[in-house]
């Protein structure tokens, strides 16, 4: 092997890893399923799925209810164990509710995630519009927007008019376990003293006074000390206090050889929601499953629990290296978003089905209806409805919250090339040279783990990257870029200035008992940097300056690998749940971790730069608000179709829930692609997002031109595409930014009436003007391709032909075909110029290609800026024009109200405009501001109705005016 | 007297003319003479003259943008005064990055690009001076080498005449020394037999004594000087009358006991003289008192160690014949590896060359195997010989050496070794580009070739 001694390769850990937990030995070929833990297998989730839906055990106390201007709280009481917990109701802007229950008096607090809301989010006055002894009627805005708060038992109702749209604890599956003392410690014999002397004076009956109660139990930390009405006393009346008995995995729970102290118990919760009329789910990414949710009934829930989990296997709701609590619901009238606030380890069952008279919520008929209940191991209940009622509305709302992708570097939208390992600065000599060589642009290249002293991440192998300037240097006289890899796991060596650092500040992660807490991972011994702490967050992002990170240089940017985070001896693979970040247990915060490492690496690369510059950080581990830092891809994905099939998906669901900048590695990262996988993943990838070919160390090199010039041709036309493309992506991403819409989106978020789309993951749209439909099936001779829309028309971007919307279409395919169509009554700009990377692009003309609707009216935008710093933030630095094609006039205009920006000077300028489905004309003019009129030359083929206007040569900043006579 | 001034008018129009054309060879400049319109080279369109480099793309194989970048797939030519003229994509025309030594691919970017073709041709031609000079010493080695390859190959032939000599001999002697090894125990066996029998009967008859003793243990008894023969001597000395023991037998006697002859053999001893002592009339065996025969155990001792040294004479032979066997076997299989055309690499035969890359030391033994060892000193099987792998042009530019250690989950290591010309023959570099798969450069003068004289301008820099 490369280093037969000095490196543990990644499959060797593994294997190791696999020794240790006792598991067969041999080619490991999918996911080891034992490593990784069912429902059944985790306390928590068992214990909650165990609960039946049925009559709620928890009703409102109405007489709590407490109304302030935007905020409304109303205990809520347990009728078994009589602990209340409070529940808070806001009304935000922009058609979203919040809902949050906690424990009225926990023992101590819960934790309640910080740092994923943006702000806290803006409220809106709300007011009661009814009120009796069964419940409240509040109102949510709108004309007819209400929230019935049903008393006994406890449930929500969201209405519209006199539609249902959404309730809250319909199935009565709202259960909190309270923190509560061990039973045999002191403090628990003190409350079950306390507690038999409750059920002492129950039995007086009610002739006490309340007053008597409040006098009495005030000490008690489970007793409720105010609000206690006579209503609520009588209520308790003839109900026993049930003694909750401990159950088994509440105060310890071993998994293999793995044991979770759990020193503060059970603390798990969960809540069930029903969407009546609706029978599409989406979102709760991560997993290698369809779009489209499925019911979990009879199988695992879908989980979310952030993990490292080696080969994983497809159409599986196992979790991933990522999450994000965010599920969407839509039909054809409706949009909804369910945003469930919790970083612990969380587990969604999802069961659908028709409702009839006698269903779970009030419809009549047969109706569809779909239940989704949340079960999470600790924290609080915070949930946010965001109430659409348009799926792009619903993407604002989520946006609103969470705030939207990170406007990258252009750059980082071209293509990146990856390997691990490229061995020394020769190979990535070679290598660049390779693509001039081969004329196939790339924007970056990238170095995993090999290219570190010893896996010690902000180091330089010695030997193999003696002058890493020198190659910094080579790739930016190029005009090209670097991605050098950072994993939070720190090796554990007294001589390394990064641990050394962290250990004597305390920024390590603790174990229970208060020592650094240490795992194994690459480095062998590592610890693991808190990164919820500040404090350590701003030390870490101060590491990436120039003079901290040694041989890095402005072209160099980063990657977070492993920030789930990967432990190869912990507990499925991560750290163990009862590991201390300051006062929270690591159970709190487990999805969090990722985000956080990103947030401070991209945080380290905006200071470096003096805040200047947009940072590019890839992580393979998210959560909610994770948008705002960077990139992510789909892991350690597998040289096999199906898993090319399901990049689509996969990225789907993350645009669905704000993560737009996706990708999966192209050609699959375990296992050796065969040629054709490989040409037809870069023809997918090419049209993906995040657009980076990755391998594993273990496989043979698959750099584009070592399959044969054919191959190589192959290869470069659909990176050329992408290149072409990339002020359209740019462009789209823009958009992402102001706006939160997703870049990547599943046909039903731009036809969200037609019910073919819903189950559609194969084809996706890029923004709404181009969707593709790439060839994903081993010799593939045709692919049947749905264009949407009635009465629209699409346009093969290849051919220029012309397609009827609303239908199936089927069209044969060779090996260069990438299907892609661009929808009537769109402009997209293009660059067709490709060069050897994006940045030497720059300046280059735009091709126009305006693709007319049946009524001859097309619209689009352009948008351009430096590229690659905040000025377009900070000084409004940019052009943003709005193409408009009406009454045979193309124009130009600047988006923005004019005035508002900064004119950002460019040299682009508008080579050709291609008209697609047009009619010939007599002449063609020109006007432009400051440019008086000029004639064009055009040509006209009457066979595919394509009209080229030959150098209207303006430029792309000004306003401008083509006249077709 | 016309041809040469018309000669030189078209000369300098046509300078003129590619003057004006940016990006194209003087060898396309016919296709761009200044007229009313431009024919697209392929044919395919006919534009206004000043369409051509106008920045903007009419030709569908982009001949009318061949200055700048308006055309995909274009090319644009750098004339590169002072070093060597070449293509480079259309793409590369104003991208901010210096292609053409001689700047004229950034005549419209912000990037200031130096011309340096000057020292650049400079340096290729002290390169290609250099280089030719290593490929003449390297030639002048190789014709060395292949000279002592000759000599060496003439050599091993010999040797291996001489080792298939050395082996028909062991041969023949292994034949003699099987036989008498089989005798040798063929006799032992039946003295082994005598002695039991000697054991179980207690007869006290001489003669069936006698009898029951076989020929062979008698033979020797009387075979005095151990030499394989009865002569009339050794039975004058052995044997007397069976009346009087005391008498000496006569020569006549002992030829006539003898059959005639003054030697016998044991084949011949059994049918003469042993008929004679085994019936008894007239001879016995002197010192032996009829009825109380010498106990054998002394003879089959002797036989039992004559059978041994018999024995470890055929090992030794045979070993000696196998060493030799598996000796020629070795020189023809190495004599059939594939030495070139010429023998020329025969010279690297049983040598090894050793480099150490950081903290790994690699070994490449020419047409034996490639082997890594780290500073651990774990020796690790890149692979062992293969076969030539070079394109068919150049066959033997590149050894494959496959099969070594296996790779986790992966198939077996193995090495490909390119061969440079040199002057010197070392191990230069090894690298591991894909896990497990090595590439080492081995330099030495016999991959110097005739051809890369003409090369060495234009490909080699």
């Amino acid at each position: 092997s490369y280093h037969v001694s000095a490196v543990l390769p990644r499959q060797q850990m593994y294997l190791q890893l696999t020794l240790v937990l006792s598991i067969s030995l041999g080619i490991i070929q999918a996911v080891d399923r034992s490593n990784f833990k069912t429902c059944e297998q985790s306390a928590f989730c068992s214990r909650q799925r165990a609960l039946r839906p049925g009559q709620s055990s928890y009703r409102a106390l109405l007489d709590t209810l407490e109304l302030s201007d935007s905020r409304l709280t109303l205990q809520l009481l347990n009728n078994n164990n009589k602990v209340r917990l409070l529940l808070e109701l806001y009304r935000l802007q922009g058609n979203i509710t919040r809902v949050k229950i906690n424990e009225l008096k926990p023992i101590k607090p819960r934790y309640e995630v910080p740092d994923v809301l943006i702000t806290d989010p803006p409220t809106e006055p709300m007011s009661v519009v009814a009120q009796d002894e069964r419940g409240v009627v509040l109102s949510l805005g709108g004309v007819d927007r209400r929230l019935y708060v049903n008393a006994q038992p406890f449930r929500l109702d969201i209405m519209e008019g006199p539609k249902l749209v959404l309730s809250i604890n319909s199935r009565g599956l709202l259960a909190f376990e309270q923190l509560r003392m061990r039973k045999d410690t002191i403090s628990h014999k003190i409350t079950s003293t306390v507690g038999s002397m409750w059920d002492k004076i129950k039995n007086l009956g009610v002739a006490l006074p309340s007053k008597a109660f409040i006098i009495l139990f005030s000490p008690s930390p489970i007793l409720p000390t105010l609000h206690l009405t006579p209503l609520t006393l009588q209520a308790s009346e003839g109900e026993e206090q049930e003694m909750e008995v401990d159950q088994p995995g509440m105060w310890e729970e071993t998994f293999k050889s793995h044991v979770d102290s759990k020193p503060n118990g059970p603390s798990s919760i969960s809540l069930d929601f029903s969407l009546p009329g609706v029978e599409h789910v989406y979102g709760i990414p991560e997993h290698a499953d369809s779009l489209r949710l499925k019911n979990t009934d009879g199988g695992d829930p879908y989980r979310l629990y952030n993990l490292d989990v080696f080969q994983y296997e497809l159409f599986n709701p196992m979790a991933l290296y990522g999450a994000v609590p965010v599920l969407l619901s839509h039909n054809t009238h409706r949009t909804t978003g369910l945003f469930w606030l919790n970083a612990a380890e969380t587990w969604v069952d999802i069961s659908s089905g028709q409702v009839g008279l006698c269903g779970r919520t009030d419809g009549s008929g047969e109706v569809p209806q779909t239940d989704v209940r949340w079960i999470s191991e600790s924290g609080i209940i915070d949930v946010f409805i965001m109430l659409g009622p348009r799926p792009a509305d619903v993407f604002s709302q989520y946006a609103s919250l969470t705030g939207t992708q990170a406007f990258p570097p252009l750059s980082s939208l071209a293509y990146h090339q990856s390997r691990w390992n490229y061995n020394d600065q020769e190979d990535v000599a070679a290598v660049d040279r390779g693509f001039d060589e081969h004329d196939i642009p790339y924007d970056f290249i990238w170095l995993d783990i090999e290219h570190t002293d010893g896996k010690r991440y902000f180091t330089w192998d010695k030997n193999n990257f003696p002058q890493p300037k020198d190659m910094l240097q080579g790739l930016m006289d190029k005009r090209r870029k670097m991605v050098t890899i950072v994993d939070p796991h720190i090796k554990v060596d007294s001589s390394y200035k990064i641990h050394s650092e962290i250990r004597s500040r305390g920024y390590y992660v603790k174990n229970k008992d208060g020592g650094d807490y240490e795992g194994w991972c690459w480095p062998g011994n590592a610890g693991y940097p808190d990164f919820t702490n500040p404090e350590m967050r701003t030390w870490w992002a101060s590491m990436f300056a120039y003079d901290q990170y040694e041989g890095s240089m402005e072209n160099l940017y980063t990657w977070n690998d492993m920030n789930e985070p990967s432990v190869f001896n912990g507990p499925e693979v991560t750290m163990l749940k009862d590991a201390l970040h300051g006062p929270w247990e690591h159970r709190d915060v487990h999805n969090l971790y990722g985000l956080y490492v990103q947030m401070a690496t991209a945080e380290g690369q905006i200071r470096r730069s003096g805040g200047l510059e947009r940072p590019f950080v890839l992580s393979r581990s998210f959560f909610a608000g994770s948008q705002r830092y960077g990139a992510v891809w789909t892991g350690d994905n597998s040289a096999e179709w199906g898993h090319l099939k399901m990049s689509i998906p996969m990225c789907l669901s993350l645009g669905l829930v704000g993560i737009s900048f996706c990708g999966a590695d192209v050609g699959g990262f375990f296992k050796t692609p065969g040629t054709e996988l490989l040409v037809r993943w870069y023809q997918a990838g090419a049209y993906q997002p995040f657009f980076r070919a990755h391998a594993h160390l273990d496989t043979p090199r698959r750099e584009p031109w070592l399959f044969g010039p054919d191959n190589t041709a192959l290869i470069r036309e659909a990176v050329r595409q992408r290149y072409a493309l990339l002020p359209y992506w740019y462009l789209q991403f823009y958009q992402a930014h102001r706006t939160g819409q997703p870049v990547m989106r599943p046909l039903w978020v731009e036809y969200p009436e037609d019910v073919t789309t819903f189950t559609i993951d194969d084809g996706y749209l890029i923004g709404r003007d181009l969707l593709v439909h790439p060839v994903t099936d081993e010799g593939s001779r045709g692919v049947t391709v749905y264009l949407p829309g009635n009465g629209e028309v699409w346009y093969d971007v290849h051919t220029f032909q012309r397609h009827d919307g609303a239908l199936h279409l089927h069209i044969p395919v060779t090996m260069s075909t990438i299907p892609v169509f661009q929808r009537g009554g769109s402009i997209i700009c293009r660059k067709n110029r490709i060069r050897r990377s994006s940045s030497c692009m720059e300046n280059d003309p735009f091709t126009l290609y305006v693709a007319l609707d049946p009524q001859g009216n097309a619209e689009g935008e352009l948008y351009v800026d430096d590229g690659h710093t905040f000025k377009h933030e900070t000084d409004r630095q940019f052009i943003h024009r709005r193409l408009r094609f009406t009454s045979n006039t193309l124009s130009s205009r600047s988006a923005p109200p004019p005035g508002n920006t900064i004119p950002f000077p460019t040299a682009s300028w508008v080579e050709k405009v291609v008209i697609l489905g047009a009619q010939e004309p007599k002449a063609v003019t020109l006007t432009s501001s400051g440019g008086g009129e000029s004639s064009v030359e055009f040509e006209f083929d009457p066979v595919t109705l394509v009209l080229t206007l030959r150098k209207p040569d303006v430029n792309a900043g000004v306003d401008w005016t083509l006249q077709l006579q | 007297m016309h041809c040469p001034i018309l000669i030189a008018v078209v000369i300098w129009s046509s300078c003129v003319d590619s003057q004006k054309i940016r990006g194209i060879s003087l060898s396309y400049k016919r296709f761009y003479r200044e007229r009313k319109s431009f024919l697209c080279i392929d044919g395919s369109k006919l534009i206004p003259f000043d369409q051509v480099n106008d920045d903007y793309c009419d030709c569908a194989d982009g001949s009318d943008e061949p200055g700048t970048a308006a055309c995909p797939d274009g090319r644009f030519y750098c004339t590169n005064l002072g070093y060597r003229p070449h293509y480079i994509p259309s793409s590369r025309v104003n991208d901010a990055i210096c292609d053409c030594c001689d700047a004229s691919d950034e005549y419209n970017s912000h990037t200031a690009c130096q011309n340096t073709c000057r020292n650049l041709g400079q340096r290729e031609r002290a390169e290609v001076k250099s280089q030719m000079r290593a490929l003449d010493q390297g030639l002048r080695l190789k014709q060395q080498l292949i000279e002592e390859g000759v000599l060496t190959w003439r050599d091993k032939q010999a040797q291996l005449r001489d080792l298939q000599r050395v082996l028909d001999d062991l041969q023949t002697q292994l034949d003699d020394l099987r036989k008498e090894d089989a005798r040798r125990k063929k006799e032992v066996d039946a003295l082994r037999e005598l002695e039991i029998g000697a054991l179980e009967t207690e007869e006290n008859s001489h003669r069936s004594h006698i009898m029951n003793e076989s020929p062979v243990s008698i033979f020797y008894e009387l075979d005095s000087n151990r030499d394989g023969r009865l002569s009339a001597k050794e039975v004058r000395a052995k044997l007397t009358d069976i009346q009087d023991g005391e008498r000496v037998l006569s020569e006549d006697e002992a030829v006539a006991l003898l059959g005639g002859g003054h030697h016998v053999d044991l084949s011949r001893f059994e049918e003469t003289l042993w008929n004679s002592i085994r019936i008894g009339h007239n001879v016995t065996i002197r010192g032996r008192v009829p009825g109380r025969l010498v106990k054998g155990e002394p003879v089959l001792k002797a036989a039992v160690s004559a059978a041994e040294k018999a024995a470890a004479e055929l090992k030794k032979v045979e070993d000696a014949y196998e060493t030799v066997y598996m000796e020629i076997r070795d020189l023809r299989e190495k004599l059939a590896t594939d030495y070139g055309p010429e023998r020329e690499f025969l010279f690297l035969y049983n040598q090894c060359f050793q480099l150490k890359v950081h903290e790994y030391f690699y070994e490449l033994c020419p047409f034996n195997q490639v082997t890594q060892t780290s500073a651990s000193g774990a020796e690790v099987s890149l692979g062992k010989w293969g076969s030539w792998a070079g394109s068919p042009q150049h066959r033997y530019s590149q050894m494959k050496y496959e099969n070594g250690e296996p790779c986790w989950q992966g198939p077996t290591r193995n090495t490909v070794v390119t061969l440079t010309c040199g002057t010197e023959t070392a191990l230069r570099s090894v690298k591991e580009p894909g896990k497990c798969q090595y590439v080492a450069e081995f330099q030495t003068p016999v991959a110097c070739r005739p051809a890369l004289r003409q090369q060495g301008v234009h490909s080699e820099l």
